[in-house]
């Protein structure tokens, strides 16, 4: 199929097959390695992207789902304003470890963000719940995450 | 893998039809792309069914919610209709698989899927929501309870799809509500005993998950405790005994799924 | 102890930072591997799928090795590839490549292999409870002592056991292989703790047909915790020989579900602890350990984990009359290998449940056996090791104090009685030597190597990874520490063999032990030969003699002895220790525990980034109790679970609230941080559990079904 959507706030387009994982055709066809593949069955949200502005696991979503969509990756995310609070915070608190699972953290802590904010451990913790990480223990994850909730607070105010 | 991708519902029977032999229809995808992985699905053909408009959306008439087959759990999460109408069955949902699944899997494929650990469904049976049935120029209700008939088996018509499901606006009202689902930790995990039930003064509805060969009422505890104000744990232990076939498999033990049950039920009956 | 931030941190986030599966080449082909389905057989006949043309694909089986097919280990005894008899499932046959990902796949999905099936053994207990399947050499720690007549002593023996557990790095295992035939030269670029080990599989692989071999490091390393120590090897090996076959570049990046399948895991163990304790004193007055491992179908690195494990099965405590044993057993299960703890999770977890299990006969509190008991200035290891310092007690009070343990022990004890829902709370002690083991380090013999530049930059060149511990940020500023060099400049280069002299692997907690030491103390003696104040002015004014490079060797403590044969002596110079409390509830409905605290302090010595240590010790710790509670494979009956489905790692849900304090970070060297977080948390958590509800269970993990069935039984 002619895939045409909206990576990045770039239109493009495409012919693949319609089945072909948003996964790979962002690795393969376009070269965005920041999204990772670790479990391959949604298991571990190291995959992680936007669709349509909200996140989800990219080795389970086809091309075709994302036809006329607008999908963004962590390193789009990384250019937006919320984004680099994030990079920011988690580079304050020396969070990152292996880093392997960080665009998909980033991406679900942006959607967090940008759609809630609220400094609340709880409610972090649930947003971030269906991605693995297998270093950090996501003490820091969570810590990062709370500081960028409070200086969004600061800077709106 | 033969691919489609049908403009609407007319195009998706005609195209349904044609197809004599097993077929997938594809939808948020969350299970299907996890069974082409696992080989599980090689190359049967594959409908893309996620984009039809007449599939999608929550809606209420007068007396109903009608949520369509392709509503995401997100979307589920997000309506106002189920907020205001079905608190309990909201709440209940916020805990599924992870919020990176709930954006793209849908209430319809959770119930096709047929597993006997789907989340959705013991809700569903304690809501006495109806599946609506769509075949090319019909469409038929029918109580999900009358869906299931055996492991991945349904009431389902020779090309007919599941449209959506109908439950009524006042399902939950005036009864104390129960859920409870045990996993192995509590994100991202498939259920090993799932329990909802609905009780006022003069009937209880019971559902479980995980337990059988498909999700299913325990109707004949709802009976037994519609007629006792002292309902005996022995009582319970048989009548369960009769309605749940739990089994051993890597995820957990039959003994520990019968007996998980069985507290939860007693748990329920405290409420 | 300025705060440092990652050098990696944002363009991991960003995700320009490369991972193994990043790089690509022109003219690559994929490479994959065709394995056993089956425990134990002979290979009689591979059927290759008709439907597809097989001179596309480039296969290569155990005729093919131009060296030897032996995989170097401490202990050489398993193939790179299987010549007649598969010892266990997942044992690799054929390495496979071509240039379509998805056709390799299929093609590899569809190869039929016949073998004639043999007797396996696959259920861990009936492997270690078998005296027959021992193998390799049998480890004892004797320190003998006339206590004379035990009648008196209350006598304690227990079984304790522990499962697999699976390292779940989130990148898959993965190399990249390139073959020069003008130069005769394998490259390997790959995901990996120990590239000298990588290079010494890939001489062994080809003998004498090439030259030279050179393996690099891909820019990050996704996670290894172990599972990257050996297994790399095998998988580089294979991947180069279908390089050179092919003559094309290959890449083989394991799927999940072949990465569990196949890869190496922690030993499962058994382990019989019986005690002689003095009801009147409360003194262990005698200890028997009887320390077995599931090592899988070959030794490989085993020895050297049950060598860990037998010495720190008697954790922090001194007994008079000690007598340890340590034993392989054979199984047809993929080798067991490194993971962070080495032996030392499965030895803390015995006995640390066990002093739980010796207090609660005694009708004491777990606590006061501890502190009994434990190791301090004039008592020693079993090893006859002396203690210099009383660090472990510090340890314990401190996480005594912090965790208001006694007044929460008395609350329990009286809401339990209340309540449904019960609240426990749980002690243990942990300790970790640092470095390789005995003589180890003195064998590796590690060398290290600095380049200042022409601008006053520094390079540091070690075979060290960065794997996510923080290890290269850590080194580069001990380096500009020591001659308060301004942060930012400094950097460890890729480790590359043909650039890096061989510091040894990145394993046993050792890279800011041992080599970051190194490297203090060599940047000081350059400072001192040099004579500079301030390194950028200096070499300013002497830019003639720049860029210009230094190197050290590892200078062993000749005090530091220890002898091989009968394990006397001192089997670690520096020990980290630990002291842990676990809080709980425990829901007897679902037979759920909810992890709600855990306390940790811990003695590392000098903490040279305090964040990164942090980090270090609530990752281990939020592993060691994934291992505890929900993590496990091989259910009886059941095959091994496949992806992370039904692997249950704990997620941001799951975890308690972590309190971690360091004490005595005025230490003037950092010792070992990696592993300890792993060694002692579970044992508190089970003990948390027995002081929940009175029930006393010593295996983990502490599943719900496992609870059920415990409370079934009593």
């Amino acid at each position: 199929m002619k895939l045409e959507f909206i990576l990045n706030d770039k239109a493009v387009s495409l012919e693949v097959d319609p089945m072909k994982r948003l996964l790979d055709i962002l690795r393969e066809d376009f070269g965005l390695t920041g999204t990772k593949e670790s479990c391959g069955e949604g298991e571990c949200g190291a995959c992680t992207v936007l669709l349509d502005g909200k996140p989800v696991t990219s080795c389970l979503v086809n091309a075709v789902h994302a036809e006329n969509k607008q999908v963004v990756t962590s390193e789009g995310i990384a250019q937006k304003p919320l984004g680099k609070l994030l990079i920011a915070c988690f580079d304050e608190t020396n969070a990152v470890q292996c880093g392997f699972c960080f665009p998909g953290f980033l991406v679900s802590s942006y959607y967090y963000l940008k759609n809630d904010g609220e400094p609340n451990l709880e409610k972090i913790k649930t947003a971030l719940s269906g991605n693995i990480c297998r270093c950090t223990g996501y003490q820091k994850i969570f810590d990062s995450v709370m500081m960028a909730c409070h200086r969004k607070q600061e800077q709106e105010k | 893998m033969k691919f489609y991708k049908p403009k609407n519902l007319t195009e998706l029977f005609q195209i349904s039809e044609k197809i004599a032999g097993k077929k997938y229809f594809l939808a948020g995808g969350t299970d299907i792309n996890v069974q082409i992985k696992k080989k599980m699905i090689t190359d049967e053909p594959i409908i893309y069914i996620n984009h039809l408009e007449e599939l999608q959306g929550i809606r209420e008439t007068d007396e109903s919610i009608i949520i369509g087959s392709l509503c995401s759990y997100q979307e589920l999460l997000n309506s106002p209709l189920i907020a205001k109408y079905l608190p309990f069955f909201r709440a209940s949902l916020v805990n599924f698989a992870s919020p990176l699944l709930q954006t793209m899997a849908t209430i319809g494929g959770n119930i096709a899927n047929g597993s006997p650990t789907a989340d959705v469904t013991p809700l569903l049976l304690v809501l006495d929501a109806q599946i609506i049935l769509m075949a090319k120029s019909k469409m038929r209700h029918i109580p999900l309870r009358d869906f299931f008939t055996g492991y991945k088996q349904f009431n389902l018509k020779k090309n007919e799809i599941i449209g959506g499901v109908q439950i009524t606006k006042n399902a939950e009202t005036g009864y104390k509500t129960f859920y409870k689902k045990v996993g192995s930790r509590k994100a991202l995990t498939i259920a090993k005993v799932a329990l909802a039930g609905l009780k006022n003064s003069e009937e209880y509805k019971l559902a479980v998950g995980s337990l059988n060969e498909y999700p299913r009422r325990l109707s004949k505890i709802e009976e037994y405790l519609a007629s006792t104000n002292t309902p005996e744990s022995v009582k319970l232990e048989e009548l369960l005994k009769q309605e749940i076939t739990p089994i051993s498999d890597m995820r957990s033990d039959k003994d520990y799924r019968f007996q998980v049950c069985l507290n939860l039920l007693l748990e329920f009956i405290q409420i | 102890m300025k705060k440092v931030r990652k050098f990696d941190a944002v363009p991991k986030l960003n995700g320009s930072y490369k991972f193994l599966d990043d790089y690509t080449r022109p003219n690559l082909l994929y490479g994959g591997f065709l394995y056993a389905k089956f425990h134990h057989g002979k290979l009689k006949q591979i059927k290759f799928p008709k439907k597809f043309s097989k001179d596309e694909f480039t296969i290569v089986s155990y005729k093919d090795i131009l060296g030897e097919n032996i995989v170097p280990e401490p202990e050489n005894d398993q193939p790179f590839l299987v010549e007649q008899e598969v010892m266990h499932y997942g044992q690799i046959i054929l390495g496979i490549a071509h240039p379509n990902k998805k056709k390799l796949k299929q093609f590899i999905d569809n190869i039929e292999v016949e073998y004639e099936e043999m007797p396996a053994i696959t259920d861990i207990e009936e492997c270690l409870s078998d005296e027959n399947n021992v193998f390799g050499r049998v480890l004892e720690i004797k320190h003998p002592a006339e206590i004379g007549n035990t009648s008196h002593l209350i006598h304690t023996k227990r079984i304790y056991r522990t499962p697999h557990q699976e390292q779940a790095y989130l990148e898959t295992q993965a190399m990249l292989a390139e073959y020069d035939k003008e130069k005769k030269e394998i490259f390997v670029l790959g995901t990996m703790q120990c590239p000298f080990f990588v290079k010494s599989a890939l001489d062994a692989i080809f003998g004498d047909t090439i030259h030279n071999s050179v393996v690099e490091t891909s820019e990050g390393i996704g996670g290894g915790f172990g599972g990257k120590e050996d297994f790399p090897n095998i998988i580089a090996g294979i991947t180069a020989l279908l390089a050179y076959k092919s003559g094309r570049p290959v890449k083989t990046v394991l799927d999940r579900e072949d990465d569990i399948q196949i890869t190496t895991k922690r030993h499962p163990s058994r382990v019989e602890v019986e005690s002689y304790t003095d009801p009147i004193t409360h003194k262990i007055r005698k200890l028997n350990i009887d320390y077995r491992l599931d090592a899988g179908a070959f030794q490989t690195l085993s020895p050297v984990v049950l060598s860990r494990g037998v010495l720190h099965a008697s954790s922090g405590y001194a007994v008079e009359d000690c007598y340890i044993k340590g034993r392989l057993f054979r199984s047809n299960t993929p080798s067991n290998g490194a993971f962070r703890g080495f032996g030392a999770p499965q030895a803390l977890f015995a006995i640390e449940s066990h002093i739980d299990n010796v207090a609660a006969q005694l009708g004491i509190d777990p606590y006061t056996l501890r502190k009994k008991n434990i190791l301090k200035i004039g008592k020693e290891f079993p090893t006859s090791q002396p203690i210099i310092e009383n660090h472990l007690e510090d340890c314990l009070e401190k996480v005594i104090e912090i965790s208001d343990y006694h007044e929460k022990y008395r609350e329990y004890k009286q809401w339990n009685l209340e309540h449904k829902v019960k609240k426990g709370i749980g002690l243990s002690l942990g300790l970790h030597g640092g470095g390789y083991t005995g003589n180890g380090e003195k064998i590796l013999n590690s060398k290290i190597k600095l380049v200042i530049e022409k601008n006053a930059d520094i390079n540091i060149y070690v075979a060290n990874t960065d794997m996510g511990q923080g290890a290269h940020t850590t080194l580069a500023q001990m380096v500009d520490e020591a001659i308060e060099h301004p942060h930012n400049k400094t950097r460890v280069v890729i480790p590359n063999t043909n650039k890096a002299p061989n510091s040894g692997p990145t394993v046993a907690s050792r890279t800011i032990y041992i080599v970051g030491n190194m490297l203090r103390n060599l940047i000081k003696e350059v400072k001192k030969e040099l004579g500079f104040d301030n390194l950028e002015t200096y070499v300013k004014a002497h830019q003639a003699d720049f860029p210009r490079e230094f190197r050290s060797l590892f200078k062993p403590d000749p005090q530091a002895i220890f002898d091989d044969e009968t394990y006397k002596g001192v089997a670690y110079k520096d020990y980290s220790w630990a002291a842990c409390v676990v809080e709980i509830t425990y829901d007897p409905t679902t037979y759920e525990i909810n992890l709600e605290k855990c306390w940790n302090v811990l003695d590392i010595g000098e903490t040279v980034n305090p964040e990164i240590a942090r980090g270090q010790v609530e990752g281990g710790v939020v592993q060691a109790l994934g291992w505890g509670l929900s993590e496990f494979f091989y259910k009886k009956g059941f095959g091994r679970k496949q992806g992370f489905t039904d692997y249950t790692m704990l997620t941001s849900r799951d975890i308690p609230e972590l309190n971690i304090e360091f004490i005595h970070t005025d230490n003037p060297i950092p010792k070992g941080l990696g592993e300890i977080p792993m060694d002692y948390p579970a044992p508190a958590l089970r003990n948390a559990f027995l002081n929940a509800t009175g029930v006393g269970i010593d295996e983990i993990p502490l599943t719900p079904e496992k609870i059920f069935a415990n409370l079934e039984e009593k």
